[in-house]
């Protein structure tokens, strides 16, 4: 026998395939939720003349109000007490009116002033996104609780993240529906119609997670449960938001992850632009028509390749622990940076696309791992503080996600203007330019995984430590659950 | 237990049904009522004549290319449009013969023309004679702002022409004997440049513009002339060229030593990019004549077929090629449709 033991889920632990499959509809939800409105935006320049610089300002401003909606949010779900459970009942509200949202922001009148389209189309994104954070922060907080297993924990990670996939293979197709002139005369009739079959479906398939799973954790705690009959009023209310959100932020564990993630993901939104730039302009000569093929090619191969990654990445993890199977991922995405070195030969295109599967490696594991591990730290917060409180950790992960990918957008303009890009240059940029360029695309998103591979190297809540947090978790409970362990080789 | 998973089930079916019910009629609801009635096989043909200078002269190898593959995009993008270059070009420079062809095409049914005019004044004409019977015109490269063509799509030549003196004071320290090499005196664009350089050339009192010298546009006259203005003037600092027929060919090489006399000027193309490796031109402003085609095809879709407001005159912005990114340029020219570049710039 090997001295190093698997942990076996117990039956009463595993989440139901059924219920993997609702929760993980909620994912194809809110990955289209998240990009819809990006890749619909085009519309507002393109078939309404709206300027640039406030189509860019429209989707800023409602990202502001996510930085307070968000945890707020998740401090609501976390002490919500009801039949139907913390989470379900928002989800189940939260998806049908973020879809009928959606569906109404889109119908743009045609004949009004720029400053009309402006104003419409601001207030319409700031209900919608206040009903999306309804349903996103409570579904996100679901996820971690489904299950109090080690493993199963990834699974159910895997299966969310695996058909999240499923929106962002969608979502690069929606500006050709659009323009779709079998369908619509214009692309502003397009976008009409795509926002109302988008909300048609969210709000259908956005509350299966809150018919099909089932909560853990429902009205029971009757501490907390007195706490939050508000007849302490808002003041005191607010001071607990304020208290747990100053509790979270001190968990090292979670900063870890959320280091982590912030390094790894933001590394690759920084450059997300510069691939496409270099391929186009370098690889390509400026070929705009054959750097889209390539850029296509590169989409479709990482796509494949994540949706294998993940699956890959979840059997592995249940071998060797998270920690390690991040690590090992994110070693092979920096691999995968650093080769696009080598790969951007404008005399041999094609080879842009090899770096390709290496560095989806790490990013179909990034949100797979750190869903799941954040659920560890959810039963290590827990049994220090006695609270649940999933809600608070996953909205402001996801909010540092958000906040990061800002950043990342932000920068990304100035960091190609420093290394000298100009525009109407086309491909003929310098030499110089070129080589800056190619060595940013490679050196921050490998800088960014070695800081990631740094953060998570000292992560304490491994496999076994784990199931000793379940263990004094169940045993204050008065519920001990033996875990049953067998030998990976037996 | 088993129960309630069955009503979870019916309940799932049921929205499922009522889904597919509204996104079925949202589909079928929403299209465009009179486009859906056509029928979707019936394209409409449109047939753009696209009239370059001369087929001697290879600036317009990219602009051919440029149109043809902007016109396959446009026919993929729209389900009832083919749209159909049709390429014509005198096969050395001539107005008349444009002004021949523009009648032609006119009588054979195309629907727009777009033309470098070689001579504004032949063409303004034989413009308006092609607008009057219901072809749109649009000029590209060389314009005839007199005429009815709705619009132009070219560089700035006064700025071109600024911009050329400016790099070539750079090059010379703002001092000494330069002189113009000007093209055809008859061609409005170049005219326009040759009065650039002169106008930015006050800005620098202290070189001299010895002259401005016009030639018909081959390799061989254009390097006859600038031998016989060095002889001239053995002092010569520098050139500016508001066209590169001096580097059509070899000639140049046995006449001037790489470095000596600073050159800079208009276009650049494969065949004179070893005149840049080589220090024989400093600095060459290369037109993206890719989007002569690109451009053009474009605009005349978006006035004649989108209904657009499209602008009456769309500039093209002048590229500055140098050592520095000659790879670059190289490697455009090729993505252009330049063939034969060789390998040795495409990977620098």
């Amino acid at each position: 026998m090997s001295t190093k033991e698997i942990h076996k889920t117990a039956p009463k632990d595993k989440i139901p395939n059924g219920q993997k499959f609702a929760y993980g509809l909620g994912s194809i939800v809110n990955n289209l939720l998240g990009g819809a409105i990006g890749y619909m935006s085009i519309v507002l320049n393109v078939g309404l003349g709206i300027n640039p610089a406030l189509v860019g300002t429209l989707q800023a401003i409602p990202r502001l109000t996510d930085a307070l909606t968000d945890p707020v949010m998740g401090y609501i779900s976390d002490n919500t007490r009801s039949r139907y459970g913390r989470r379900r009942p928002y989800i189940f509200i939260g998806a049908i009116f973020v879809g009928l949202v959606f569906a109404l922001m889109w119908q743009l009148p045609e004949g009004y002033s720029e400053m009309f389209y402006f104003w419409f189309f601001l207030i319409g994104s700031i209900i919608f996104y206040l009903f999306y954070t309804m349903f996103a922060t409570p579904w996100v907080a679901l996820g971690y609780e489904l299950t109090s297993d080690y493993h199963e924990r990834t699974r159910l990670m895997g299966v969310m993240n695996f058909m999240g996939q499923f929106a962002w293979i969608t979502l690069p197709w929606f500006y050709a529906f659009m323009e779709n002139d079998r369908f619509f005369s214009d692309s502003v009739q397009g976008a009409r119609t795509l926002a109302i079959i988008i909300g048609v479906f969210v709000a259908v398939v956005g509350i299966m997670p809150a018919i099909f799973t089932k909560e853990r954790f429902v009205g029971k705690d009757k501490e907390i449960k007195i706490k939050n009959k508000l007849v302490e009023g808002l003041k005191k209310n607010i001071a607990l938001f304020f208290k747990g959100l100053v509790i979270t932020l001190k968990r090292v564990e979670f900063l870890k992850l959320c280091a982590g993630t912030f390094f790894l993901f933001n590394g690759i939104m920084l450059v997300g632009a510069f691939s496409s730039y270099i391929t186009i302009f370098y690889v390509c000569g400026g070929d705009k028509s054959m750097g889209a093929y390539y850029m296509g090619l590169f989409g479709t191969v990482t796509t494949i390749s994540t949706l294998a990654a993940i699956a890959g990445v979840t059997w592995i993890s249940s071998r060797i622990g998270k920690r390690k199977t991040f690590i090992i991922a994110t070693a092979i995405m920096m691999f995968g940076s650093l080769l696009k070195w080598f790969c951007y030969d404008p005399m041999v295109p094609w080879k842009v696309i090899i770096p390709a599967p290496f560095i989806a490696v790490g990013m179909g594991a990034l949100f797979t791992l750190m869903g799941s591990m954040i659920a560890d730290v959810c039963d290590l917060d827990e049994l220090e503080t006695g609270e649940r409180r999933e809600g608070m950790f996953g909205s402001i992960y996801w909010w540092m996600v958000k906040l990061g990918m800002a950043i990342a957008f932000g920068l990304s303009g100035f960091l190609l203007n420093g290394t000298g890009f100009v525009v109407d240059f086309g491909g003929a940029q310098t030499s110089s330019t070129f080589f800056w360029m190619r060595v940013v695309d490679v050196g921050i998103p490998a800088v960014g995984a070695l800081i990631a591979i740094y953060s998570v190297a000292s992560f304490k809540i491994t496999e076994e430590r784990s199931y000793e947090i379940r263990s004094e978790l169940e045993k204050r409970r008065s519920k001990l659950i033996t875990v049953e362990k067998i030998a990976p080789s037996t | 237990m088993k129960k309630r998973f069955f009503v979870k089930i019916r309940i799932v079916k049921q929205i499922s049904v009522l889904f597919l019910t509204a996104l079925l009629a949202v589909i079928s609801g929403c299209g465009d009522s009179d486009k859906d009635s056509e029928g979707t096989n019936d394209k409409e043909t449109i047939v753009i004549t696209m009239i370059a200078k001369s087929s001697a002269n290879p600036v317009f190898i990219s602009a051919k290319t440029g149109a043809i593959k902007t016109a396959e995009a446009l026919t993929e993008k729209y389900s009832k449009l083919k749209v159909v270059i049709d390429w014509q070009n005198p096969e050395n420079e001539s107005a008349s013969e444009q002004a021949e062809i523009i009648r032609n095409v006119v009588k054979n049914g195309t629907k727009a023309i777009i033309v470098s005019c070689s001579d504004e004044d032949t063409l303004t004409q034989t413009i308006n004679y092609a607008v009057d019977n219901g072809v749109e015109v649009m000029t590209f490269d060389s314009d005839a702002p007199n005429s009815k063509r709705f619009a132009f799509y070219g560089p700035d030549d006064l700025e071109m022409g600024k911009k050329l003196m400016k790099e070539l004071a750079g090059l010379i320290d703002g001092k000494g004997k330069i002189a113009v090499l000007g093209g055809n005196r008859m061609a409005n664009n170049l005219q326009e440049r040759v009065k650039g350089i002169i106008a930015a050339a006050v800005d620098y009192p202290d070189i001299e513009i010895v002259g401005t010298y016009y030639h018909p546009e081959t390799e061989e006259d254009a390097v006859a002339i600038m031998t016989e203005v060095m002889k001239l003037n053995p002092d010569l600092k520098g050139w500016a060229m508001v066209g590169s027929w001096a580097f059509f060919g070899e000639r140049l090489k046995s006449v001037i030593e790489p470095g000596k006399i600073k050159i800079v000027a208009v276009d650049a193309l494969p065949m004179q990019l070893e005149y840049i490796e080589k220090n024989f031109v400093q600095v060459l402003l290369g037109q993206p004549t890719f989007t002569w085609g690109e451009v053009s095809v474009q605009t005349v879709i978006d006035k004649i077929y989108l209904n657009k407001k499209v602008k009456e005159i769309i500039r093209l912005k002048m590229i500055p090629v140098t050592i520095k990114n000659l790879g670059g340029w190289s490697r455009q020219l090729r993505a252009w449709g330049y063939e034969n570049i060789p390998e040795k710039y495409l990977v620098m």
